[in-house]
């Protein structure tokens, strides 16, 4: 049997690809496992539901949006600017992690995780989150609800989310003007 | 004719008006449905034995869905209704004596259900569907008002209702139930079956299906010429119900029965004002109840044994520019959840080949979910749909316009006549 399949181009991970025949009904994660080799993004349920799946894309004015891969089909992302977590950290010349992402290093400090499944998901939704505070800051009363309101959608079957919330709520409060006095 | 008779005239009319429109207003022409034998208290073993059917005939009215504010105190009322002339908040019918119904006598719950009239004289407000519980049994208008006088007390004030002049002024309501109020409960009808009579007692008077599926006149009545055809309320389209409507949206007597105790079916998951209805009301019925109501509905006198189900719509055809946008649209962003062929996933997303806002003749219900999503919703039975997110920033006026023309089109059989300004207006809320 052969799948229909269509062009798809877009930028992962700042890296072009180009023109690659793509199953016309395959989501972006089967594109992103089994044609980019990127596996950072879990398949948790398959059904939109746990979040696991996400991953960035930018918008062209600069706005940071959170997809749900698994029900996402690759061609919704032709054309656009998509980052996976493997595209947070900084690399050297080789390749080779450098730093990374003030999200991920604040999840490695607070020991946020466990088995560590839901936690790309986490990391691209925190992302997305501290990109929102940079447009649009909150009141320092309020920055625990927004965490909350913003990373609930994540579901986190391991350490019941605290050390989540902490690692997000030191790092915004290290980062200035994202919350507003 | 001189001028002065002509003066004359006029001036006579215009007192004749005056004198009919002060007669209207101090309610010289309201007619009571309620008995004088109601002005008799019930005695205590009575009101006892009644309360316990009252559980159940406050259950098929739906009274609790209306007179509870989310999250508020049960039956303290507080939950607001938009209309075009301002906003209603239902009130506390709890027996509490200072703010709900502790010192209303028999007759006084009588003449509020019944002619909507308040106990001191003062008229409600039709949102309270005393239209359609005029035509209630003075029986089951007992069995109500004993429940209710055995539920918890709860001291929550009243809200003031927020209307415009001269909405304000309850009395101006005479004119309303003049031209609007119909006579009590028609006589059972000896040539349609036992079945037949007690579904139109519960879809006209308990349930008050036409209160949301009755297109509504200018007074904001029901248009008697247009019963259970449909309306549009707060944003979406209460579907035509009548036989031939139901069969459209793929029902049948038992398909119907079983979708009002589950809220689903694969026409679809209750949503909106009718997954409140299920909640607080229909899932509780008795089945005989269920199948009278629905059996009524399309008219019928017993629920047929066996009934192929309705057929499928012939789909429509549509231009193969329009089918590839949609189709795109809809694997990229539909087939996740609800399937390449639309078949959806059982106990989680509802099947869209089968689905009523495929069928019916209006596509608002399509857009306005594609538009706003639904949150996630839990079933009786431990049944649960997940939410559907909004695509109010993914999808353009063109792509969501497309969409519903190809999807209703393919599933629903119907003409593809959706333009992008339609969605342009129900974007802004229209």
């Amino acid at each position: 049997m052969t799948l229909p399949t269509k062009k798809l181009s877009l930028t992962v991970n700042d890296k072009a690809i180009d023109s690659v025949d793509v199953p016309e009904a395959m989501m972006m994660q089967d594109f992103l496992h089994e044609y980019l080799d990127l596996t950072g993004s879990r398949m948790g349920c398959g059904q939109g539901i746990c979040h696991a799946c996400t991953v960035i894309v930018e918008k062209d004015d600069g706005v940071l949006d959170e997809v749900r891969t698994c029900i996402t089909g690759a061609h919704w992302f032709e054309g656009k600017k998509v980052r996976t977590v493997e595209g947070h950290a900084k690399r050297d010349a080789a390749g080779v992690i450098s730093e990374l992402s003030p999200v991920q290093q604040a999840f490695i400090e607070n020991f946020s995780f466990q088995c560590g499944y839901c936690t790309p998901g986490f990391v691209t939704g925190a992302t997305v989150f501290i990109d929102q505070l940079k447009r649009k800051p909150v009141a320092r009363v309020d920055l625990e609800k927004a965490i909350t309101e913003a990373l609930d959608k994540h579901i986190c079957r391991c350490t019941g989310y605290v050390r989540y919330h902490q690692a997000v709520r030191d790092l915004v409060l290290t980062i200035p003007d994202l919350v507003k006095a | 004719m001189t001028l002065r008779r002509l003066l004359w005239g006029v001036a006579a009319l215009a007192v004749l008006v005056a004198i009919i429109a002060g007669s209207i207003f101090i309610g010289l022409f309201e007619k009571s449905v309620v008995a004088k034998d109601i002005d008799q208290p019930l005695g205590a073993d009575e009101m006892k034995t009644l309360a316990e059917r009252g559980a159940y005939v406050a259950v098929a009215a739906d009274c609790y869905a209306c007179h509870t504010a989310k999250g508020g105190a049960a039956w303290a009322g507080g939950l607001p209704f938009e209309t075009p002339f301002g906003t209603i908040y239902a009130s506390n019918i709890s027996p509490d004596k200072d703010n709900g119904i502790g010192n209303w006598t028999r007759a006084d719950f009588h003449r509020a259900l019944r002619d909507g009239i308040g106990k001191g004289g003062s008229h409600l407000y039709p949102a309270m569907p005393y239209a359609s519980y005029r035509e209630m049994t003075p029986q089951d208008v007992d069995a109500v008002y004993a429940y209710l006088m055995t539920r918890e007390p709860m001291k929550v004030a009243n809200r003031e209702n927020e209307l415009a002049f001269p909405f304000n002024i309850r009395q101006s309501l005479t004119f309303w139930n003049l031209v609007n109020l119909s006579g009590e409960k028609p006589a059972n009808d000896p040539a349609r079956s036992e079945t037949w009579n007690r579904g139109r007692y519960l879809v006209n008077a308990l349930a008050h299906c036409g209160e949301c599926h009755t297109p509504r006149n200018v007074m904001q009545g029901m248009d008697q010429s247009k019963y259970l055809q449909g309306a549009v309320i707060e944003g979406i389209n209460a579907p035509d119900i009548t036989g031939d409507g139901l069969t459209r949206m793929g029902f049948d007597v038992p398909l119907l029965a079983s979708f009002m105790k589950s809220g689903i079916s694969a026409q679809g998951a209750m949503t909106n004002q009718m997954f409140e209805v299920v909640h607080f009301s229909t899932q509780y019925m008795t089945d005989d109840d269920l199948k009278a109501l629905s059996a009524f509905l399309f008219d019928l006198d017993a629920v047929p044994d066996q009934s192929p189900p309705p057929r499928a719509p012939e789909p429509v055809s549509v231009a193969p520019e329009l089918t590839a946008s949609a189709r795109a649209t809809y694997t990229n962003l539909c087939s996740g959840c609800h399937g390449a062929e639309g078949q959806g996933i059982p106990h989680v997303v509802v099947p869209l080949a089968t689905n009523a806002s495929m069928r019916i003749n209006d596509a608002r219900n399509f857009v306005h979910t594609v538009l706003n999503g639904i949150s996630a919703q839990r079933f009786p039975g431990l049944e649960r749909m997940q939410p559907m997110p909004s695509f109010e920033d993914k999808l353009s006026d063109q792509q969501i316009a497309d969409l519903a023309n190809w999807a209703r089109a393919t599933w629903g059989g119907r003409q593809p006549d959706v333009k992008p300004d339609d969605v342009a207006k129900l974007r802004k809320g229209g």
